[in-house]
């Protein structure tokens, strides 16, 4: 009677059975590690869009919002963006664990290396830029984005002239001191400025820049501007008659 | 064909190169393995001899399909003792029966394995019946059968569990000590008394 090791060696005969030949398993490993990195680095470009709508986020908002500081937090931050980053987390996760010797790591050591390797690239990368690329990207292609981005890239809550704030597109500038907008809901308003108006760099009061206005709503489509800030990246602020001196 | 004493001094490793230009040198490892996978098989899965065997066929011919993608890294044995598990599982699902107790060949073997183990620090001397070795295991969670098995009757180290299970050392352990501890549990409420 046949063992099992002849058994099994007629059987690899008659069906004529190869073995699988060994490029097919390199490149299957390949492709995971391939996976794992496109994984990570997609982790990053979100992350690095964090980094970026936390630095441009207006931070001193909330007292126009009506609203604590802590809730203003609760309503800046990036949720759709850490999502993102949670989610190709968990799948360079994944897709380590499928490498060959991916089994062997613990789960948190395969987190941690993901959620640091996502990190660490995504600081460099939105040293690099790519944050504001990303955002501005997506914001022109994707018709809800700014429903559901932070805070301070929204431009229904910019869009409240009741409560002292007003956004918008400068179509005209009239003088020194007033310059026409069409805010983000397609009304047309007259800025005002004073002496005491701030404004921030780097700002441009010219036909085509995006800005946004803290002020006073005076009547209906005119406005008075306590501060003038560039849409993105405000820096420092000053006193507009130091504008107009150098103008 | 060979001589399959030309394969008794040759290591399961030596054996897989010779396997990928020889096909016959494969027939020297499943003699090496057949025994042992069987029980194996039929410890993890209560299958009868019968279905072990044929379930041990596809094994040992999925083994030769994939035999350019075993990992030198590991043991040969850890290996196919995973190609084992898998397949075993497999079966399951297609199945969709999961078996509800492990059924022992050697049931005084297993108790042999825990009562040298420290930690259990069981009486070796204490005879058990069958059936109680069957009442004890019948408490014990299915997530920890098959690593007593792999531990206290296939005699495999945490690094041969870990490779098979494909689980991390840690995890392993872990399992392997709350195994432990259920199974104290077990022999406690159960009122067997043993002689320390």
């Amino acid at each position: 009677m046949d063992n099992l090791g002849d058994k099994v060696l007629r059987k690899i005969k008659e069906e004529c059975i190869c073995p699988k030949p060994r490029w097919q398993f390199l490149m299957k490993d390949y492709f995971i590690w391939f996976l794992f990195l496109v994984a990570l680095l997609l982790g990053s470009l979100a992350f690095c869009v964090v980094l970026y709508v936390l630095s441009v986020n207006d931070w001193d908002l909330y007292q126009y919002l009506h609203t604590s500081l802590v809730g203003h937090i609760l309503i800046s931050i990036p949720y759709i963006w850490i999502i993102f980053l949670a989610i190709f987390v968990l799948i360079a996760h994944y897709n380590f664990k499928h490498t060959k010797s991916g089994y062997r790591r613990e789960t948190y050591f395969v987190v941690g290396l993901s959620v640091a390797g996502s990190l660490f690239l995504g600081v460099f990368l939105y040293i690099l830029g790519t944050g504001e690329k990303i955002e501005d990207f997506v914001e022109t292609s994707v018709p809800m984005y700014e429903k559901i981005a932070c805070c301070s890239t929204r431009k229904d809550i910019w869009v409240q002239p009741s409560r002292g704030l007003l956004a918008g597109k400068i179509v005209s500038v009239m003088d020194a001191r007033n310059f026409e907008i069409k805010d983000f809901s397609g009304s047309a308003w007259q800025i005002q400025e004073d002496d005491d108006t701030l404004e921030y760099d780097p700002l441009r009061i010219q036909p085509g820049e995006d800005v946004k206005i803290i002020g006073e709503k005076k009547m209906d489509f005119v406005f008075w501007a306590r501060e003038i800030r560039p849409w993105k990246n405000k820096g420092e602020a000053h006193k507009a008659n130091a504008r107009l001196e150098n103008e | 064909m060979i001589e399959k004493d030309n394969c008794e001094n040759k290591t399961d490793e030596e054996l897989v190169a010779l396997t990928i230009g020889n096909q016959d040198f494969f027939s020297c490892l499943v003699d090496r393995y057949s025994d042992k996978l069987t029980r194996y098989i039929m410890r993890i899965s209560a299958s009868t001899r019968e279905d072990a065997e044929d379930l041990l066929q596809e094994i040992f011919v999925k083994a030769y399909r994939n035999i350019n993608g075993f990992d030198q890294s590991l043991k040969f044995s850890s290996w196919i003792y995973r190609i084992a598990h898998n397949q075993v599982i497999s079966q399951w699902r297609k199945t969709k029966s999961r078996p509800q107790v492990i059924k022992f060949e050697a049931d005084e073997d297993f108790l042999k394995f825990i009562a040298n183990d420290e930690d259990l620090a069981l009486d070796t001397e204490r005879k058990f019946e069958s059936e109680e070795v069957r009442e004890l295991l019948k408490e014990l969670d299915e997530k920890y059968k098959e690593v007593l098995v792999l531990k206290f009757i296939e005699g495999k180290d945490y690094k041969e569990i870990s490779d098979i299970l494909e689980k991390p050392l840690g995890t392993v352990a872990t399992l392997i000590n709350r195994a432990k501890k259920q199974l104290k549990k077990t022999i406690k409420e159960k009122g067997f008394e043993f002689r320390k």
